[in-house]
């Protein structure tokens, strides 16, 4: 059977929606896991991005996105791409909002002091460097008095 | 592919490294001093045992084979990532001394003509930043305090010089190649210079002076390793095909 650039277009759309195993209100897309879908040597291949090489969550992945896949009727090969590296500014700015809203979790922004997602001031101290999961810190706003979590940026200035 | 015979031990000594650090931090979980400590310490080995798992798979498919498969003399880990480090103490001052290492490693390895292997490390050393920043902190804090000092200075002595095994592996011929893009003699002594300057602030002079002291790169196995390597395969010896 001959893949076509519809077939590819409609897998990745399909794959794109897998939700997270930690965040089932977001997808895999939308939280910069999907890196491509691609033909290789007459079948398809999913390239994901890892948040860290040692999440636990990524053999749920895997098989949720081949059951996706497969839904349509295609079978996919999984790979897991050690380039690029994850960031957390990966994440979309819709789903941003939806951690922000839904979660109280903040990201860290490139350049400038992470805001509080709740009152939004820059009043973020941090109480733990790792909270319910590796790749979050817990802080506490010192404004607004909620606890926030901050998913840690590659070079770990959630400061 | 991998590239040639002394890749494949380079490869595979790093890879056996972190899975033991990674197996002897989850040795703390539930039991860290504090739980913001419990939390980081489960998670720094959690990322080890990544580091570990991402090494093997340069090696083969099957990577169960290679973390648990192996006679005992076949590992290649330092004996500094085997040792169980049951006080609270050791199993900081291991931290921080491997996570000093592991920067060193890493960075050697960033640029690495095997490019799999040099994307494995810039994706590893991404994580590095907050072990390190993270055991730092404590140790810091913890040497400042006269409990502290007396607990953990023993210690830093002891353990140290043991941290030279990191770089026993030979590199001549990656070096070449380009595999390497730091000599085993510039890492040590970039890590060694690192090691004396932290515990200079606190005015204490680690001896690293004396010879290598492990020698688990030559398949000789510490002590401490049956224990560990026994916990470590306990459900695969009960059940080999077990899937999890």
């Amino acid at each position: 059977m001959t893949i076509t650039q519809s077939d590819l277009e409609t897998v990745r759309s399909a794959v794109g929606s897998v939700k997270d195993p930690e965040y089932p209100d977001l997808t895999i897309n939308q939280l910069g896991i999907l890196e491509n879908v691609v033909i290789d040597a007459s079948s398809i291949r999913v390239d994901l991005v890892p948040t860290i090489l040692g999440c636990p969550a990524l053999g749920i992945i895997e098989e949720d996105v081949k059951a996706a896949a497969r839904g349509l009727g295609h079978e996919v090969a999984v790979r897991f791409c050690r380039s690029p590296v994850w960031t957390p500014d990966r994440i979309s700015e819709d789903a941003q909002q939806i951690l922000a809203n839904e979660y109280t979790i903040a990201i860290t922004p490139r350049s400038g002091r992470t805001q509080c997602p709740v009152c939004g001031t820059t009043s973020l101290e941090k109480r733990s460097d790792v909270g319910p999961t590796a790749c979050r810190s817990v802080h506490w706003c010192a404004n607004c008095r909620n606890p926030i979590e901050v998913v840690r940026s590659r070079e770990a200035s959630d400061q | 592919m991998v590239p040639s015979q002394e890749a494949h031990k380079l490869v595979l000594s790093f890879a056996d490294d972190e899975l033991c650090v990674g197996q002897n931090h989850s040795w703390w979980i539930a039991i860290g001093p504090f739980l913001e400590e419990d939390l980081a310490f489960t998670s720094i080995a959690q990322d080890e045992l990544g580091h570990a798992r991402a090494l093997y798979s340069l090696l083969s498919d099957d990577i169960d084979q290679l973390a648990y498969g192996r006679d005992h003399s076949e590992y290649r880990s330092a004996h500094i990532t085997e040792f169980l480090c049951h006080d609270w103490s050791s199993a900081l001052v291991r931290h921080v001394l491997h996570d000093m290492a592991e920067q060193v490693r890493w960075s050697a390895l960033t640029n690495s003509s095997w490019t799999e292997l040099g994307n494995t490390a810039q994706r590893a050393l991404a994580e590095e930043n907050f072990h390190l920043q993270h055991g730092l902190s404590l140790l810091r804090r913890l040497l400042s305090s006269d409990e502290g000092r007396k607990r953990l200075e023993p210690v830093v002595l002891e353990l140290a010089p043991y941290g030279r095994e990191y770089f026993a592996d030979s590199d001549q011929e990656l070096m070449d190649n380009g595999l390497l893009t730091v000599s085993m003699a510039d890492q040590e002594r970039i890590w060694v210079d690192q090691v004396l300057e932290v515990f200079d602030e606190f005015n204490i002079t680690v001896d690293m002076s004396e010879e290598t002291q492990g020698s688990g790169r030559s398949g000789i196995r510490s002590n401490d390793f049956a224990t560990l390597h026994d916990e470590m395969t306990a459900v695969i010896q009960i059940d080999p095909h077990a899937q999890w």
